[in-house]
This record gives structure tokens, sequence and C-alpha cells, in this order.
């Protein structure tokens, strides 16, 4: 992958097809602490202690061992980060969900850039329009403090019976998600 | 700034667009976005479906994204499905591929023979 926001991107379909309902993405720009946070969270099925462990290590493993709709992304994701000098921790329990947390050091050079955070996050909510989505976004330095919040649950409140994927819709969520990576300084992180 | 209000906005034209027309879903695009068409591009294909339906206005068109595994090596892969038609399959598809395929097979109804790859192979 050659941003954070494709791998994101393909965890959450991860999530997706863990029978999510609710999937809650956070992005934690830290300049104090030099370090930029990805968490993605959901409500899906989650695994036993057996799978999380072979869904990270499955990337020297052969395809039968793999772990069933997950694949490679997450072992991809977690050599990413840490080849950064990051960290990757994921934990999960069967019945209640799947936590995912990447930690990135922003002034690491081989650290893949952020990316288009803003497609990642549009064309899950809209690919998706079934699921809620709870979108955190955070930017912290020595003198000040940004964060943007966007839930799809209070969008269909507005909305009643209009979809998510109603062409102005679409339009309204890419506008809105714009005006909240710019805010909290989340482009070309 | 855009705000909560505007959705109320959103919400009343919708309503009327949808009294106009029966509301159904003339047609479906499912975009494969699994890991492997992640890497190839599926995301700016998407966003591409995603912008000209926007600019159309195409309310009877509906985008989707799923991760079931289809044909690895024709990534990016696309479904047209639409009812009472068989599905078409589009494969290597990029930007400038999903909007010719938006003009001619969404708007004019031409399969566009030139990206059609063939389930199963």
């Amino acid at each position: 992958m050659q941003d954070i926001s494709l791998h994101l991107l393909d965890v959450i379909q991860n999530s997706v097809s863990a029978s999510a309902k609710c999937v809650k993405v956070r992005v934690l720009q830290n300049v104090v602490e030099n370090r930029l946070r990805t968490i993605v969270e959901d409500d899906g099925t989650g695994m036993d202690s057996h799978t999380l462990q072979k869904a990270q290590d499955s990337l020297y493993s052969t395809k039968k061992e793999q772990v069933k709709n997950v694949g490679l992304g997450i072992p991809l994701f977690k050599q990413n980060a840490e080849q950064a000098g990051g960290a990757f921790r994921m934990a999960s329990e069967l019945g209640h969900g799947t936590v995912l947390t990447a930690d990135f050091p922003l002034d690491n050079l081989d650290r893949l850039p952020l990316g288009n955070l803003k497609d990642t996050l549009l064309n899950s909510i809209i690919g998706h329009p079934q699921l809620d989505f709870n979108i955190h976004l955070l930017y912290r330095d020595n003198a000040k403090e940004l964060c943007f919040n966007f839930d799809t649950k209070e969008v269909r409140e507005e909305l009643g019976e209009i979809p998510l994927n109603y062409p102005d819709v679409i339009e309204y969520i890419d506008q809105t998600l714009y005006e909240g990576i710019q805010k909290t300084n989340m482009e070309d992180v | 700034m855009k705000t909560l209000a505007d959705l109320k906005k959103i919400r009343e034209k919708a309503l009327e667009d949808l009294k106009l027309r029966s509301g159904n879903t003339r047609v479906q695009i499912v975009v494969g976005m699994g890991t492997s068409g992640i890497k190839m591009g599926a995301r700016e294909v998407m966003k591409t479906f995603l912008e000209e339906i926007a600019e159309r206005n195409l309310t009877d068109v509906l985008v989707t994204q799923t991760a079931e595994k289809r044909l690895s090596s024709e990534e990016p892969v696309v479904e047209v499905i639409e009812e009472g038609k068989d599905t078409v399959t589009y494969g290597n598809m990029t930007p400038d591929k999903a909007k010719k395929t938006i003009v001619e097979h969404i708007v004019n109804g031409k399969v566009v023979s030139d990206y059609v790859v063939q389930p199963g192979d």
C-alpha cells in the first residue's frame, strides 16, 4: 500500500466483512509526542486469540493458513508501522468486536504518508450505506488542540428516509470531511 | 462551513425528487475493495463513480463496495447490476474508464465491451 489511508480502507473493509454495524475511525496527530495514531474499532464478530494471532502473522504463511476474509492486509499494515519505528496492536473479543491501533512516528522518513483520508472515509461511508461510521480526528501541538467529529447517525436523523448515497448527500459528506481534514491539519501528513 | 442544517434543505429537495420517480434503484455499481483491489487503485475508481453520480445527479444509481474475492488478476474490478439484465463485470478499471462507463453504460445503456472481463477467469 502506498499510504496509511489505503490501509485504513482495507481494515475498515475487514470490519464490514466481520458483520460490524458501527465502525469507529480515529486519527490522532500528536506533534508533542511525535506520533500519528490510527485506530479502527468495530462491533463485528471478533476473533478468538488464536485467530487474532494468525491474522497478524500470516505474512509468510501459506494461503491455506491465512485467516478467512482477512488475508494479507493486516500483516502488511503491521509491517509498515513497525518498519517506520511505530507500533501495531490488535485486540479482539469473540462476539464483541475488534480494535486495531497503528502508531507511526511523525518525523520518521520511512513512514508512509497518511494519504487521502477523505476518500477513504467517503468511500467507506457511501460504499456501506447500511453501516454507521463514527469519525474522530484530533490534532495536538504545544499551542493548540483541534478536533473534528462526524457521525453518520446524526446525518441519518436529519435525512429521515433519504439514503446516505443520495447525490447531494454524497457531496455534503465529501465537503464536511474535507473541511474536517483541513481543520485538523490532516492534509499532507 | 457545512452544518447539519444543510441536510434539511437536501432532504426537502430529495423528497421532491423521490415523488417524481418511484424511488427505486435502477442500477447498482459494486466496486471490489479487497486488499488487492485497493492496491491497484480501487479507491480512486470508486471516488470517480461517486463524483460522477453527484455531478450528474443520478439518483437511481447506487454505488457500493465489497471485499469479496473475484478476479485478482484484473483488479480493480467493478460489477454493474441491473434488474432483468445480465451482470456486467469490468476489469482493470481506472478513473478515466469509470467516467466512460458512467456515460456509455449507466447513462446511455450501452455496455463498454472493451473493459468487460469474464468472471471466473
